[in-house]
């Protein structure tokens, strides 16, 4: 037993030897960008500080020091609940719809079709397109009255709600515009992991007589699924930091029915001068997004096929 | 079987189509906004094609900013940090995937779960720890985060954990050491993977705006997302300039793209889906 | 199994001690850096004085010149140049958008710019967390006194108000005329005003009277014309739900939802307020006098302006952004002559009126005397006139959220999902927990 784990030892530390070239530019970076101003943010979520006093004060801490004040307020207010409560159902409708629409515009551009090229560039521009561009044309074409999807609503006899103006519309119309936005983006991830996998796979299955669309759902889909794993929790986590398109459509509103998470933080911390309230509160964040990764995490043993 | 041939023709290019459409109305008013004078900007309903198009957004832009200067900076920025990217990123991510050592997944879920940070409130200790380190106002405040970048990480790993590991193998067994593995054996494997993330890591560094205006406060170093940003007043916004500046600001990203995505040609034989 | 996790937890940890140490290391030389400084300075200072001919640079970082006034910023600063030799500008001009974000990251860091500029929403909380320099040893009487006292704390001068942009009532002759109503004048009241957009607005299902953004902005000169405000006299609470301002809210939501001569959300449709005036469908809208330049290009309609209507007393908004010094500057002296010259003098005055830029905050009209000349519009003296009545905003160290709460108060009020009086009540009780006006 005691001379097994020895063995063991000696194993994984020549394992480590090998490992550290690869691992150390990145692991040096992960301190110095990621792990220390985090901890940093922590210390910061347990003071008062505005965010304008210098941060390098020798006795900073002292000074600005109010323990767990800061997250006891955060979690009794309702503000906070209804941050939580936006950003979840912006996570349920946009998911579902993100993944569907990439998934199509990664099939129809794995087609070995005439002229694709030039569509994987037109399927690309809206990643491309500045937020400010896409916004002032989405909100005309979601406008109420002259707006262009009424206008198709009403051709059809349906009457369009006021989307942006609308405290129950107004996340789904947020979500319809992300989706447009990021079904490239996303495309193009799967694209890769399409064209990517083993042509051995199908030409097997071609002699078994397999047409296209039983080859895509029982050798494409299976073995995409690490890339899909990647959309969702990519995916997952950008919905969670949802604040570019918030900021520039509505602001918040109608009646805070758009307000999330990072939207609070910013305007705490940027706005409203109190930092320390805002680290607190990205802090929360950063723990529920943990948890809700760690559970697809675990999750993806049922379903991800890897090749090893 | 031939009706049906061309049924699916023209099913797919119906789809394809429309999607091409929503994709770029947006785009397409850039470029008509780009052709327009101060005057006529926004009006409902959208005026699709200028009444008078003029070019005087694009003058203003070449005359505004030291353009080739400002372009040169982005470009120098942007592909330091695209290459630096792949580099660290596929060398870590060859470590997580293949490669054996004590506290491997522990260290993978560290990496994804600096990726759940929200950046808005590590952008204070952020700047404080580069003052610290005296890199304010040079480029490698702006490079050099590039070594770490867990969406890399994590995509590059999905895509090498479905390498099969008998490739290795066999290199192994071939007297190749875990260098040459990795270059030779594992990188080759994950060209569409590497091509998609010089696309996307590219862009993102090309367009981002808030970091290098914190650390390039040097006007020789300004890159061409800050130029842009001028154009944004406290009262007024000069629409017609910034949608010329960004509609230009576009063009090298779309050719990284053009040129990136030739190399899932050969995927696509090799996956060869036939409708 | 349990060895191996901790096993991996130590190497971890090992591997972070590693980079922080590297990172320790990098710094000590920083730490040793001042005593250095101090060895190299005591040299210089017992050797000679220090040379008054050497120029000194500073930095000064802007907004107000973003989106189009880059150029009038620079002629300003070759003026400057010409006249004080000894001090060269340094500009850095930031996009409005981020400008506050990438401000206060610098000066938290530690490394803000000698002199920078501020808008009114932003200067009490810098001034009030002891973030500025007073400014003194200049002669500031040339400028306005209201814009002035709105950047003094306590009797001290952190800001010199640079320039402002006020409001007046704009309107559309040509709805008038078919409506067959007056032009408004100067003494007009808010009465006037409703009675006048009623009949504009009968000329038409798609035209309406007035459109006045019901929000904080608004809301507190409102008040004010009502003889309202929203804290008491010395700061120290707030009065939101008071009488008078119940008032001023109900006249402004009413327009909405009662008599309807404002367009709501919907039939607004998404449309701009400045587009909705210049596509002809509105006869007028309070706003600011930085929209003249717009309306001369884009209105195929003849309008004008006049002093904004006032109710049991006249009110009138103005803007100003102000300059501020940083209090770790190495040169106090030269950044207030450079803020003093850029604020008050003649010279920096015509290069602003020139490019048509904001207006500089003088106290001597005969100053701005070339701004009148430029028509339209043809009443152009209202602008001036207005400046009889300027209301300052209550300036509180919590400003954004306050306003921030108001606003959206008074927009579920404007929809109608909650009253005017339910809007007060509950901005008031949400503002009296949020913020302490201490």
């Amino acid at each position: 037993m005691k001379k097994a784990t020895k063995d063991n030892l000696k194993r994984q530390g020549a394992g480590l030897l090998t490992a550290s070239p690869f691992l150390l530019p990145s692991l040096a970076g992960m301190v110095i960008f990621s792990l220390l101003p985090l901890l940093i943010s922590g210390m910061i979520s347990l003071t008062d500080w505005n965010g304008l006093d210098k941060l390098t004060d020798p006795d900073f801490f002292q000074k600005h020091f109010i323990g767990l004040d800061n997250f006891r307020a955060i979690l009794t207010s309702k503000e906070f609940w209804n941050a939580l409560g936006n950003t979840a159902e912006y996570i349920v409708l946009y998911i579902p719809s993100m993944l569907a629409a990439s998934l199509l515009v990664a099939y129809l551009l794995s087609r070995p079709r005439r002229g694709i090229g030039f569509f994987r560039v037109i399927y690309y521009i809206p990643v491309l397109t500045s937020w400010v561009a896409a916004s002032l044309i989405w909100k005309s074409v979601l406008a109420p009255q002259y707006g262009a999807l009424n206008g198709i609503l009403g051709f059809f006899g349906i009457e369009g709600p006021g989307w942006l103006l609308d405290e129950h519309w107004a996340m789904p119309a947020i979500v319809l515009v992300s989706v447009w936005k990021d079904a490239g983006f996303f495309g193009l991830i799967l694209l890769s992991g399409i064209v990517g996998i083993n042509k051995t796979y199908y030409e097997a299955a071609s002699i078994d007589g397999a047409g296209g669309w039983t080859k895509f759902l029982k050798i494409t889909l299976p073995l995409l699924t690490p890339s899909i794993f990647y959309v969702l929790i990519v995916g997952m986590i950008n919905s969670f930091q949802l604040f570019p398109q918030i900021m520039i459509m509505t602001g918040g509103g109608p009646n805070g029915a758009t307000q999330v998470m990072v939207e609070r933080i910013y305007n705490y911390g940027f706005r409203y001068y109190r930092m320390g309230y805002a680290a607190a509160f990205s802090w929360i964040l950063f723990a529920i997004i943990m948890v809700f990764t760690a559970i697809q995490m675990k999750g993806q043993e049922r379903w991800v096929h890897y090749d090893d | 079987m031939t009706t049906k041939k061309k049924r699916n023709t023209i099913c797919f290019y119906g789809v394809a189509i429309v999607l091409a459409v929503i994709a770029m109305i947006p785009f397409l008013w850039m470029i008509s906004t780009s052709f327009k004078s101060r005057g006529a900007l926004m009006s409902i309903p959208i005026e699709w094609i200028p009444e008078e198009p003029t070019l005087d957004a694009y003058i203003k832009v070449f005359s505004k900013f030291p353009f080739a200067k400002t372009i040169g900076n982005s470009l120098f920025i942007s592909v330091s940090y695209t290459i630096i990217t792949l580099l660290s990123s596929s060398m870590a991510a060859f470590a997580f995937a293949k490669l054996r050592f004590p506290g491997n997944s522990l260290l993978l879920r560290c990496y994804l779960a600096t990726m759940m940070i929200p950046t808005q409130v590590t952008m204070i200790p952020l700047f404080v720890i580069m003052n610290k380190m005296g890199l304010i106002s040079s480029y490698a405040s702006v490079i050099m985060p590039s070594v770490f970048r867990p969406f890399a990480v994590f995509m590059l790993v999905q895509q090498m954990r479905t390498i099969p590991n008998d490739f290795l193998d066999a290199a192994r067994i071939d007297g190749a050491n875990v260098f040459q593995i990795f270059g030779k054996v594992a990188l080759p494997l994950c060209v569409p993977s590497l091509a998609t993330l010089s696309i996307t890591t590219f862009m993102e560094s090309w367009n981002d705006y808030l970091w290098p205006l914190l650390m390039l406060t040097d006007k020789d170093k300004m890159t061409l997302p800050i130029a842009l940003s001028t154009l944004n007043g406290q009262y007024a916004t000069e629409y017609n300039v910034l949608m010329a500046g960004s509609l230009i600001s576009m063009i090298p990203i779309i050719l990284i793209y053009i040129i990136a995505q030739r190399q899932f040609k050969d995927g696509m034989m090799a996956g060869g889906i036939k409708g | 199994m349990k060895i191996r996790k901790l096993f991996s937890l130590i190497a971890f940890v090992l591997a972070l001690a590693l980079v922080f140490s590297a990172c320790g290391g990098a710094q000590t030389p920083a730490q040793t850096d001042p005593p250095q400084t101090q060895a190299q300075d005591t040299p210089t200072e017992t050797e000679a004085p220090p040379a008054e001919a050497e120029p000194v640079t500073i930095t000064y970082c802007n907004f107000n010149s973003s989106g189009g006034n880059e150029e009038t910023l620079a002629k300003m600063v070759a003026a400057f140049e010409a006249e004080y030799p000894n001090i060269k500008i340094e500009v850095e001009t930031i996009g409005y958008d981020d400008y506050f974000t990438q401000m206060q990251t610098r000066v938290a860091g530690g490394t803000a710019p000698d002199c920078y500029e501020l808008n009114i929403e932003n200067f009490a909380a810098y001034a009030n967390k002891g973030l500025l320099a007073e400014i003194t040893g200049v002669d500031v009487s040339g400028l306005n006194d209201t814009a002035l006292n709105a950047f003094n704390v306590d009797g001290k001068q952190y800001g010199l108000p640079e320039s402002f942009s006020n409001v007046v009532l704009i309107y559309n002759k040509d709805l008038f005329d078919q409506a067959g109503v007056d032009y408004p004048t100067d003494d007009w009241t808010q009465a006037d005003l409703q009675n006048a957009a009623e009949k504009i607005r009968a000329l038409g299902d798609d035209i309406y009277g007035i459109w006045q953004p019901i929000t904080y902005n608004e809301f507190f000169k409102v008040v004010a014309q009502y003889g309202g405000a929203l804290l008491n006299e010395d700061k120290t609470a707030f009065t939101i739900n008071s009488p008078e301002n119940l008032e001023a809210a109900q006249t402004l939501i009413d327009r909405v939802l009662v008599s309807n001569v404002q367009p709501n959300a919907v039939q607004q449709g998404g449309m701009g307020d400045w587009d909705m005036f210049m596509s002809g469908r509105l006869g007028m809208i309070p706003t600011g006098i930085w929209a003249f330049q717009t309306f001369t290009d884009g209105c195929d309609f003849a309008w004008d302006i006049a002093v904004e209507p006032g109710s049991t007393q006249k009110a009138t908004h103005f803007f100003s952004n102000c300059v501020v010094m940083n209090p770790e500057t190495e040169h106090p002296q030269e950044v207030a002559t450079w803020l003093a010259w850029l604020a008050s003098s003649t010279a920096s005055a015509d290069i602003r009126l020139e490019a048509g830029w904001d207006l500089p905050a003088l106290k001597d009209l005969d100053a701005l005397s070339s701004y009148l000349e430029i028509t339209p519009p043809d009443n152009r003296e209202a602008v001036f006139e207005s400046l009889n009545y300027l209301v300052l905003p209550p300036v509180i160290e919590d400003y954004a959220l306050m306003s921030d709460i108001i606003t959206q108060k008074l927009a579920a009020a404007a929809d109608g999902t909650i009253t005017a009086q339910e809007a007060l009540d509950q901005a008031q009780a949400e503002c009296e927990a949020q913020i302490d006006l201490g």
